[in-house]
């Protein structure tokens, strides 16, 4: 385990050896799969584990259908486990739903908790009496939520009339209104532009940082979660596949490495590394750092003619995450193990 | 107390509704008044092909017009006052959970019972009960008769009867929402209109093999009709405790196969979310 948690009250979700089966129809192709339609049980999550620490900001990322939204709904008491427990801030998402939504925060990013046919600030003022929030609180928030997430101008807009980007920047200012102690975000970014997303991710990490606000989150852009988050849980066919550090991650998949080379136009042949392509002088190349340690690269750099200038960095996360998915889908071992924490 | 929220606080709900409802009447007033006037003048529509016949035959199966039209303007007041009650699809529970509205529910930190009928909208839907608290008073003028003091108390025990009935068809058929969502989706909105439409029509004078199963299997009679013989002294002792019995009990099946839909729908259930279900 990326972090080990052994105090219980420093655990702000753990989730245990919890499993989600759903029925789905199924009907086969042709005219006999009129007749011929029948009930199927699908497991959504597969005997899933894992313990989240407060103040944690934790990325939940799986490819489509892994089960990221049941475990979302899983934690907010919308749906319940078919085995296994599930634990909250401490509480039962099933028996304490209602003490235990005065200190959660969901937001799940294809719908919306405002009200359709009001002004965003009618919406606030709903929720100010729904959890019964004190008028220094909702106060206090509304300041901080409007100045953080630059939602002055769209208060007294209908929520029917915003674009996604502000509806989703009110949708979450609302949700911040009663403080919540934890918050689980499912896909918060999509269909934001690069602006509305920037917001977006500095409010998240602000709070995280600031308010202590412990944070759980899953989207498909993978570049997004490193930015936010310090430790990434993977699911794949419902089971956790990963838990551990983005760092860690890049070390499972080989540790790939890009770096750019500039030359006096001559194309380097450096072993070891594979040339992603180039033009101009300028090349692209991927190196597993696992394989050919840094000094040995840099050594061979070194003595490779017309080299004018290098650039390393990390291999982007979403490559990383590309390349477990395949070996997923292609049937390869959902389970992978992190690497000691770093 | 309502479940475990303070009847000060269930105010302080049905409060923010109610200025949500006053709001949206005020967004646009002039659109606004001419939809309830033309809702009163639908509901006074659409009961009148009765009352006139009434009218014409000088009443209808042993009832008088005037007995005939305090029986819609009852029926008119069950479900105006539900509807107006019932501001957020709470009459229509199968509309919240085939459009995944229920999840919208259970974030809310209150219990499901008090969402429900916290969901007052005034202002925009009492067009059917102010239609039918003015009929109802016209009706008991033209009666001329003298009532005894209780009669007020019985007719209120009278309608919430009627409306507990109402409410729990809907509820029970709505069960069928929790495993079939999207096949049940409006099948509370078939029960109650099948209510609202047949309560209207007299009993009285009807042969058995229409009024008993319209007091038993689909009671739309104990909607309207058998309360108003109720009110009128038209039916015996026994028969007075009737529509109380019949209320209990299939509160109590409701109350039974929704729980039981409930559960099924959270462990079981459906696992992705229709688009249509934004609160509204």
């Amino acid at each position: 385990m990326f972090q080990e948690a052994t105090a219980l009250d420093d655990i702000a979700v753990k989730v245990d050896c919890v499993s989600k089966s759903f029925t789905q129809w199924h009907r086969k192709e042709g005219k006999r799969g009129i007749f011929n339609q029948e009930k199927k049980i699908v497991t959504a999550i597969d005997n899933v584990s894992f313990q989240i620490r407060h103040g944690e900001f934790v990325a939940y990322a799986g490819p489509n259908g892994a089960g990221k939204s049941t475990t979302m709904k899983l934690l907010s008491g919308m749906l319940q486990p078919t085995e296994g427990s599930v634990s909250v801030l401490g509480m039962s998402p099933e028996k304490d739903r209602i003490a235990l939504m005065k200190k959660l925060g969901v937001l799940f990013g294809n719908r919306t908790e405002l009200w359709w046919d009001h002004p965003v600030i009618q919406s606030f003022e709903w929720k100010k009496v729904v959890w019964n929030i004190t008028d220094e609180t909702y106060r206090r928030n509304l300041d901080m939520v409007t100045e953080l997430l630059d939602i002055g101008e769209i208060r007294n807009t209908f929520a029917r009339e915003l674009s996604l980007g502000q509806r989703m920047r009110a949708d979450l200012a609302m949700m911040l209104l009663h403080s919540p102690e934890l918050i689980l975000l499912d896909e918060p970014t999509l269909g934001l532009d690069v602006v509305a997303k920037r917001q977006m991710i500095d409010f998240l990490k602000k709070i995280n940082q600031e308010a202590g606000v412990t944070i759980m989150v899953t989207s498909h852009d993978m570049d997004d979660l490193e930015e936010m988050a310090q430790r990434i849980l993977m699911i794949s066919k419902g089971k956790l596949a990963y838990d551990g550090s983005f760092d860690g991650l890049r070390e499972i998949t080989g540790n790939l490495t890009h770096f750019t080379v500039t030359t006096d136009g001559r194309i380097p042949e450096l072993e070891g590394c594979r040339c992603l392509g180039g033009q101009h002088g300028v090349f692209e190349y991927e190196v597993d750092l696992s394989r050919l340690s840094i000094q040995v690269l840099l050594e061979r750099l070194s003595h490779t003619a017309g080299i004018m200038d290098v650039e390393i960095r990390k291999a982007p996360i979403e490559q990383v995450i590309t390349q477990l998915y395949q070996v997923w889908k292609c049937g390869g071992s959902a389970q992978v193990t992190a690497p000691p924490a770093s | 107390m309502v479940g475990k929220v303070k009847i000060k606080r269930y105010f302080e709900l049905l409060g923010i509704y109610a200025r949500m409802d006053l709001a949206s009447l005020l967004r646009d007033t002039k659109f606004m008044v001419i939809a309830i006037t033309a809702d009163i003048v639908s509901n006074i529509s659409s009961i009148s092909g009765i009352f006139l016949l009434a009218w014409k035959f000088g009443g209808i199966g042993g009832m008088d017009q005037y007995e005939v039209l305090f029986m819609l303007a009852y029926g008119n007041i069950v479900m105006g006052f539900l509807n107006m009650m019932g501001g957020c699809n709470a009459l229509f529970p199968s509309r919240i959970i085939g459009r995944g509205q229920w999840e919208h529910m259970f974030i809310m930190p209150l219990p499901y019972a008090v969402q429900l009928t916290v969901g007052i909208f005034p202002f925009t839907c009492s067009s059917s009960l102010l239609s039918g608290i003015a009929l109802l008073c016209v009706a008991v003028c033209k009666m001329e008769m003298t009532l005894p003091w209780w009669w007020p108390g019985m007719l209120i025990l009278q309608l919430m009867i009627s409306m507990v009935i109402v409410v729990a068809c809907s509820y029970l058929f709505s069960s069928l929402a929790f495993y079939a969502p999207v096949q049940c989706e409006e099948i509370s909105s078939t029960v109650i209109y099948s209510v609202e439409h047949t309560m209207t029509f007299p009993l009285s004078g009807m042969p058995v093999y229409i009024k008993y199963p319209l007091l038993t299997i689909f009671p739309a009679g104990l909607t309207a009709w058998f309360p108003t013989m109720i009110l009128f002294g038209k039916t015996t002792t026994l028969e007075n405790f009737y529509p109380a019995v019949f209320a209990l009990l299939i509160s109590l099946a409701a109350a039974y196969f929704f729980r039981k839909g409930f559960r099924y729908y959270v462990q079981k259930g459906i696992n992705r979310y229709v688009s249509g279900g934004h609160r509204a």
